[in-house]
């Protein structure tokens, strides 16, 4: 990867405030929101103060959002056409969809970072640094997937469905991996799928990153197999792309 | 490797399920040769261009720059283009947008020089959403030559422009082939190609139907067409044809019943002599041929026969 463009990209997208206000407020918003509500309660399953796991909740949640809504960029340079003038510079194929793997990654620390330190001087939440650092490390890892997703709606959607798309996928994500609704109140079919589904275990990283307990082996074979499978995909997509051009 | 052509395009052939976009072309070009590739909408001047940078896959035949692969000329930074629908981000500044491809050449321009060579310094903190036509087209221009590059391919730069900022546009372009670069650029105009070019190549259909000096190919592209009717009773088929295929400048001739059309490269040597030969030559008309007439008729229609000979002649 080219840092320097990585760079310039990432400056770029960052002034670009309109796009993210939207990605960086809602979490924010949801985790004052919330926060508030709790006081000094804890949760039972994780032994962890409610607040830090709405915390954690709220981060990946925003997350996952900013890591999507890459897809967007890569949409509106494709559209514009932007993409072919690259295509005259030394930048490869894999160097542009692993630039925006990396933006994703990075936009999706900056609004946890955000939300963390909300939560932290705003909210007074408490916790080890080891459990916050974990927490981070554990969401910012489960959004790996989320990066993936990005690019492949991104290699396939016009912009116009651009955004239905996005929903959708957004939506069904935070439904079914019970970022939304606790997973006991919804029918139980539904908890099944969440075991699958990447959104599930960005929450569930986030928790055992916290509590610094928890198997991670589970997690990591179902991210890895989800990496595994969209790899896949974009790669044929983009060998697909290249040769019909 | 340094006497290799800026480009050798060998039988480069797409197709797509419902046409042939390019048939068979071979092209070569050589350093230090400005070209103007011209032709209708349609005529595959597009296509070849994504072929000879390797942006597209040929069904057959093959292209290389400097010696090399399109891709490796493209990465060692000896190619800048500016294509077809291949823009700038419109939330960008002029200056974000030629640094964004200078962070990824390796031995560049400096941003500044390269924003100095197409006029953008003082559009430099411009959104590119905010540009005119004009100015949108300098910009690109600078995002082509940041990597420094010996061959600029250059497809439809003017085409949004107007006439000032098109004059302008040609300006810096001189000053880019003064330095001894090599620039192939797309046009539908003829005067366009015939004041900045050394060489045209005119295609139509796919393939290149002439390829010669600007005095050449204008000297079959233009000409005009010279329209009468004559008296249908006085008319004779066989003898008459021949005294009016004889005036001069004639180089084509064609007739419907009464109605006669004679394509000519002196109108007014042509019309003295005609009026001189029929007193009663009628609904005169002279009209100046286009560029459209001159591609139709360099599609290898059954036409202008003359013309085609005198291609072949500029063919080299």
């Amino acid at each position: 990867m080219n840092i320097r463009y990585f760079g310039l990209e990432m400056g770029r997208q960052i002034r670009n405030v309109r796009n993210l206000a939207f990605t960086f407020a809602i979490p924010v918003v949801m985790l004052l929101i919330f926060g508030g509500a709790y006081g000094g309660e804890f949760d039972k399953t994780t032994g962890l103060p409610w607040i830090v796991v709405t915390t954690v909740q709220m981060a990946g949640y925003g997350a996952m959002m900013a890591a999507l809504s890459q897809a967007f960029t890569i949409v509106n340079e494709r559209s514009v056409g932007w993409n072919r003038q690259l295509r005259i510079t030394p930048l490869s194929g894999t160097g542009y969809l692993v630039t925006k793997v990396a933006a994703a990654l990075a936009v999706g620390l900056l609004s946890m970072l955000l939300t963390g330190a909300v939560a932290i001087i705003g909210l007074h939440a408490q916790l080890s640094v080891q459990g916050w650092v974990m927490a981070g490390l554990g969401l910012w890892v489960g959004i790996i997937p989320f990066a993936l997703i990005a690019i492949l709606i991104g290699q396939f959607a016009k912009p116009e469905f651009a955004q239905p798309l996005f929903m959708v996928t957004f939506l069904g994500l935070s439904i079914l991996g019970g970022l939304w609704v606790p997973l006991q109140i919804l029918p139980s079919w539904v908890g099944n799928v969440a075991q699958v589904v990447p959104s599930y275990w960005l929450n569930r990283l986030g928790q055992m990153g916290a509590s610094l307990s928890g198997n991670a082996l589970t997690p990591a074979l179902v991210l890895a197999g989800w990496t595994i499978v969209l790899a896949v995909l974009i790669t044929w997509r983009y060998r697909r792309d290249a040769a019909r051009a | 490797m340094n006497d290799s052509p800026a480009i050798r395009l060998t039988g480069l052939t797409k197709r797509f399920p419902q046409l042939t976009a390019v048939d068979d072309i071979s092209l070569t070009i050589q350093p230090g040769e400005v070209v103007a590739l011209l032709g209708p909408n349609g005529a595959g001047k597009s296509t070849t261009i994504d072929l000879a940078l390797g942006l597209a896959l040929p069904t057959s035949g093959g292209a290389e720059l400097f010696g090399e692969e399109p891709r490796q000329a493209i990465v060692s930074g000896r190619v800048g283009a500016m294509l077809q629908g291949g823009a700038l981000l419109p939330t960008t500044t002029v200056r974000e947008s030629v640094a964004l491809i200078h962070a990824l050449h390796r031995h560049p321009l400096s941003v500044d020089e390269a924003m100095a060579r197409a006029g953008v310094t003082d559009i430099a903190k411009q959104k590119i959403a905010s540009l005119s036509g004009g100015q949108m087209q300098r910009a690109r221009f600078a995002v082509a030559v940041v990597s420094n590059p010996d061959l600029l391919i250059l497809d439809e730069p003017t085409a949004a422009m107007d006439v000032s900022a098109r004059h302008s546009f040609w300006e810096s372009m001189r000053e880019f082939t003064g330095l001894g670069k090599t620039v192939v650029f797309a046009t539908h105009y003829l005067d366009e190609a015939d004041t900045f070019a050394d060489r045209i190549v005119i295609m139509a259909a796919g393939r290149i139907v002439a390829d010669g000096t600007p005095s050449e190919i204008k000297a079959v592209v233009s000409g005009r067409t010279l329209s009468f009717t004559l008296d249908a009773g006085r008319v004779t088929d066989g003898a008459e044809d021949a005294t009016l295929r004889a005036l001069p400048g004639v180089t084509h001739f064609d007739r419907r019943g009464p109605r006669f059309a004679v394509q000519t490269e002196d109108s007014d040597a042509t019309l003295r002599a005609l009026l001189a030969a029929h007193p009663g030559a009628s609904d005169i008309e002279i009209v100046s041929r286009n560029m459209d007439d001159a591609f139709m008729a360099l599609t290898g229609s059954d036409h202008i026969t003359t013309e085609e000979s005198a291609l072949e002649g500029a063919g080299k």
